[in-house]
């Protein structure tokens, strides 16, 4: 293999450091940034002035934050969602992909179900008539109708299916040997094994429904209901674009006030704090289970 | 990328289902619009009717804690009032969301009782599908003699533009003149540098005047920064309205031209004010004016954000603007900095006048849905909210917690119709009330409106010494930008240009993007460009008609045929 001691290979890491880190700058400094802005005063970050530390260190932002009863509605309503579409996924992702990693004996419909979850990866009913669909449901502006379109994640099933694939059939023949059923190859032998993507997928459901804006401004006809990212979105609007649209003296002023860009900063830097917090446990899986599951026996 | 991919796919699917259900719902509810409007009871002797509502809300309004926009002071004090109770079908933000909740509810098939629309086209859509009601009765017998002489201040104009085939269709929204674009300067600055500045105190500069000024603090550099930026501009240059701000509309129409807006010229034909020669003529000043320096040499790259950043920093001291921009952007630069100070100057044209356009006098609507029972209800709501609650004392003795939210400035989207009636003048009288009050000829309570009492006494407060952003802007905003508004009226120096404000046409819908991109990427290649200006105009006017431009502009003819 590589001598790690030649110079070549000594040059060859410097400069694959160099770039590495860079790209994790790249990521990093603009959250600094948006970190430093949000706790700036409103005047030094309209010049432009704050970089990678705060200018007129305030906490002003977050303490308005703080009094703002929408937006702690908003944050309640969106940690409620992603519990139940966590939940939900597994619920229903786990068997699913088990079921379709059997053989076709034991499954034999399972390439015409396998053919359907494809397709409805690929195609979608798109938006009017899924929005008549929840409607007519009548789950308009309650939170099922955020969870329930998005209740089967396919994507997830079939990675999940592919780590299924790589568990060795032998484990599962002798735990049927040993007289157990299905459920409880499922559950005792699959489950366990299957951790690593078990958590890529809860990270997918999880950062996924918490991120989604669309949903929210769709379904849910009014602010108060608006999960956080919506709430977010709606409250993020360009003034300039305002400007140009000739809007009247009141509401360029109330807009001037909102589009105060250190607040913004700050409810964002909030926003992203439980993504924050749960990354960390479950990131190591997220790695295992990504590379695992796309090894096949 | 993925979020402007959904976008485009939702306006596409939004806009094809919007079409086919509309042709669907025509059928089936053909001949209910021409419903006889029969004499209706009194709210106190019919049952509670329910209205369901499409609401256009803002982001930011600052209810009292508990309130909100199903239930809040106005809503309670119409429920109350006219025996109705008012439920919201839906809720959004003005913009794409609203309009999107809009179109999802046409293509559902579930109107709202009444509801706001955002524009012109779809009121047209709503009125050829037969699904509003026609409201040319129940306005004539319900709405109020100061609701009707508000829509006349507009020389039937407001009116005009929701009639089809001579039947009123709508509620339309009242929108002012906005006035021209000012040349905003650093009076201070000014002072610090000896500087004169309309020594005739007419108030009225030429655009030599401008660059002398501009000049002149590039030379000065009062704040000793490092690089003097003389005036900056969006790198859009030019927008739909006479008054925007970092625009080169004022320097365009000083010299005759009105870009992005169509208009009659005096051969009676019509041309799109971008395309002319004199627009020519302003990109050619424009463009010295950058060769020589008077202009950003960042322009085309500056944002609007950076721009804001360079008046506060002091690398900047003049800009063009409405005369409410010290209201939301020139804030920023007192907050940094307590000695600044501007003072707004209109440009003038050759002949000493101030070529200004008339703003369209509607462009959002109030509509009800044809299946909808009681539309006298929504006439009597609008002259509850737009004549009683601004004229009767008694009522808001009634309410006193409409009068709280009218005094603390509760946004007036809480209001059941986001939209304003207000007279064409009433900037203008309302300024004059306020004017009365602050040179000590009335008292404070003699100031009608709400909103000019609150001013009063942030200004009051400001000249006291308390040294608030908010009596710095409305000093500015008021006694200074519609001052001066008030100074153009009173000594009759406008010249008006009455623009068309045409329908999105068949051309439009499908080349009209892409013939705006093409202007502003001209326009800023001509500006910041070397190659040679007639030459590249004329490829610009010629590649404009050819995209369809002209396809357009027939069209245009065709609809104001029509009318």
């Amino acid at each position: 293999m590589l001598d790690t001691k030649s110079t070549g290979s000594k040059i060859r890491n410097t400069v694959i450091h160099i770039i590495v880190i860079g790209l994790g700058l790249a990521c990093l400094l603009p959250m600094i940034n948006i970190v430093a802005i949000s706790f700036s005063g409103s005047a030094a970050v309209s010049a432009n002035r704050v970089g990678l530390l705060p200018v007129d260190f305030t906490a002003l932002a977050y303490k308005r934050i703080i009094e703002d009863s929408q937006f702690w509605r908003s944050f309640r309503i969106s940690v409620i969602r992603v519990a139940l579409t966590l939940v939900l996924n597994l619920v229903i992702t786990v068997p699913m992909a088990y079921a379709m990693t059997r053989s076709k004996g034991d499954f034999p419909a399972r390439n015409i179900y396998m053919n359907l979850l494809i397709f409805a990866m690929l195609f979608n009913g798109g938006m009017i008539p899924t929005y008549i669909v929840v409607k007519n449901l009548n789950l308009l502006n309650s939170i099922w109708a955020l969870i329930l379109p998005g209740a089967v994640p396919v994507f997830s099933v079939i990675l999940l299916m592919n780590f299924f694939k790589g568990v060795p059939k032998a484990l599962e023949e002798a735990a049927i040997i040993d007289g157990a059923s299905q459920f409880q190859v499922l559950l005792q032998i699959m489950v366990p094994c299957a951790k690593p993507s078990i958590a890529t997928v809860s990270l997918f459901s999880i950062v996924g429904s918490w991120n989604d804006f669309f949903g929210g401004l769709i379904y849910m006809q009014r602010v108060e209901d608006y999960p956080i990212m919506t709430y977010i979105q709606s409250l993020n609007i360009d003034l300039q674009e305002l400007v140009k649209n000739a809007a009247n003296s009141a509401a360029l002023e109330n807009v001037a006030e909102l589009s105060n860009r250190n607040l913004n900063a700050a409810k964002i830097v909030v926003a992203v704090i439980p993504l924050l917090i749960i990354y960390p446990f479950l990131q190591r899986y997220l790695i295992s289970g990504l590379v695992m599951g796309s090894v096949k026996e | 990328m993925r979020k402007t991919f959904l976008k485009k796919a939702a306006a596409v699917t939004l806009a094809m289902s919007t079409v086919l259900s509309m042709t669907a719902c025509g059928g089936s509810d053909s001949g209910s619009t021409k419903k006889e409007s029969a004499p209706a009871a009194a709210p106190g002797e019919r049952d509670t009717v329910t209205i369901t509502m499409g609401r256009q809300t803002t982001a930011n309004p600052k209810f009292p804690e508990g309130d909100n926009y199903e239930d809040n002071a106005y809503i309670r004090m119409v429920e109350q009032e006219l025996n109705v109770d008012i439920v919201d079908q839906f809720e959004a933000n003005n913009g794409d969301d609203y309009n999107r909740q809009v179109s999802l509810a046409l293509s559902a098939g579930s109107l709202p009782d009444i509801m706001k629309v955002a524009s012109k086209d779809e009121l047209t859509e709503l009125y050829e599908n037969e699904l509003i009601a026609d409201l040319t009765d129940v306005y004539e017998n319900y709405a109020s003699d100061y609701i009707k002489s508000i829509y006349d201040s507009f020389d039937g104009r407001a009116l005009a533009d929701v009639t089809y085939d001579g039947r009123l269709m709508a509620i339309p929204a009242t929108a002012s003149d906005a006035g021209p674009g000012m040349f905003w300067v650093r009076s201070d600055w000014a002072d610090t540098l000896g500087l004169t500045i309309d020594a005739d105190g007419d108030r009225c500069i030429t655009l030599d005047e401008v660059k002398e000024i501009t000049q002149a603090f590039i030379d000065g550099n009062p704040e000793k920064v490092s690089k003097m930026v003389g005036m900056s501009f969006d790198p859009s240059l030019t927008a739909t309205s006479s008054d925007n701000a970092n625009m080169i509309n004022t320097i365009a129409y000083t010299l005759g031209a009105y870009p992005r807006h169509w208009y009659e010229n005096e051969n009676g034909e019509i041309v799109y004010g971008s395309t002319t020669d004199e627009m020519k003529q302003a990109l050619s000043l424009v463009r010295d004016w950058y060769q020589e320096g008077i202009i950003d040499e960042q322009l085309g790259t500056r944002t609007w954000d950076d721009i804001t950043s360079l008046l506060v920093n002091g690398e900047c001291g003049v800009l063009f603007g409405s005369w409410h921009v010290a209201d939301w952007l020139l804030n920023n630069v007192y907050t940094l900095n307590n000695k600044a100070e501007f003072e707004p100057y209109v440009v003038v044209n050759s002949e000493g006048k101030v070529n200004c356009t008339h703003y369209k006098a509607t462009g959002e609507y109030v509509v009800v849905s044809a299946a909808f029972e009681h539309p006298e209800i929504a006439i009597q709501i609008l002259n509850l909210i737009y004549d009683d609650m601004v004229n009767s004392a008694e009522l808001l003795e009634k309410y006193p917690e409409v009068d709280s939210y009218l005094r603390e400035g509760v946004d007036g989207t809480a209001r059941p119709y986001n939209i304003e009636v207000k007279s064409s003048t009433y900037l203008l009288s309302e300024y004059q009330e306020l004017k009365a009050a602050l040179d000590g000829d009335a008292a404070k309570e003699d100031i009608s409106s709400a909103e000019e009492r609150t001013n009063y006494d942030a200004i009051k407060a400001y000249e006291g010494g308390n040294g608030e952003v908010t009596g710095w802007c409305k000093i500015h905003s008021r006694c200074k930008g519609v001052d001066m508004l008030t100074y153009l009226n009173d000594n009759d120096m406008y010249h008006w240009i009455t623009p068309i404000y045409p329908q999105t046409t068949t051309t439009m819908k499908t080349n009209w993007a892409n013939l705006q991109t093409l202007e502003a990427e001209s326009f800023i290649k001509i500006v910041t460009g070397t190659d040679d200006l007639d030459e590249s105009f004329n490829t610009f006017v010629s590649s404009w008609k050819s995209q369809g431009g002209d396809t357009i502009a027939s069209e245009i003819k065709e609809q104001t045929g029509k009318q």
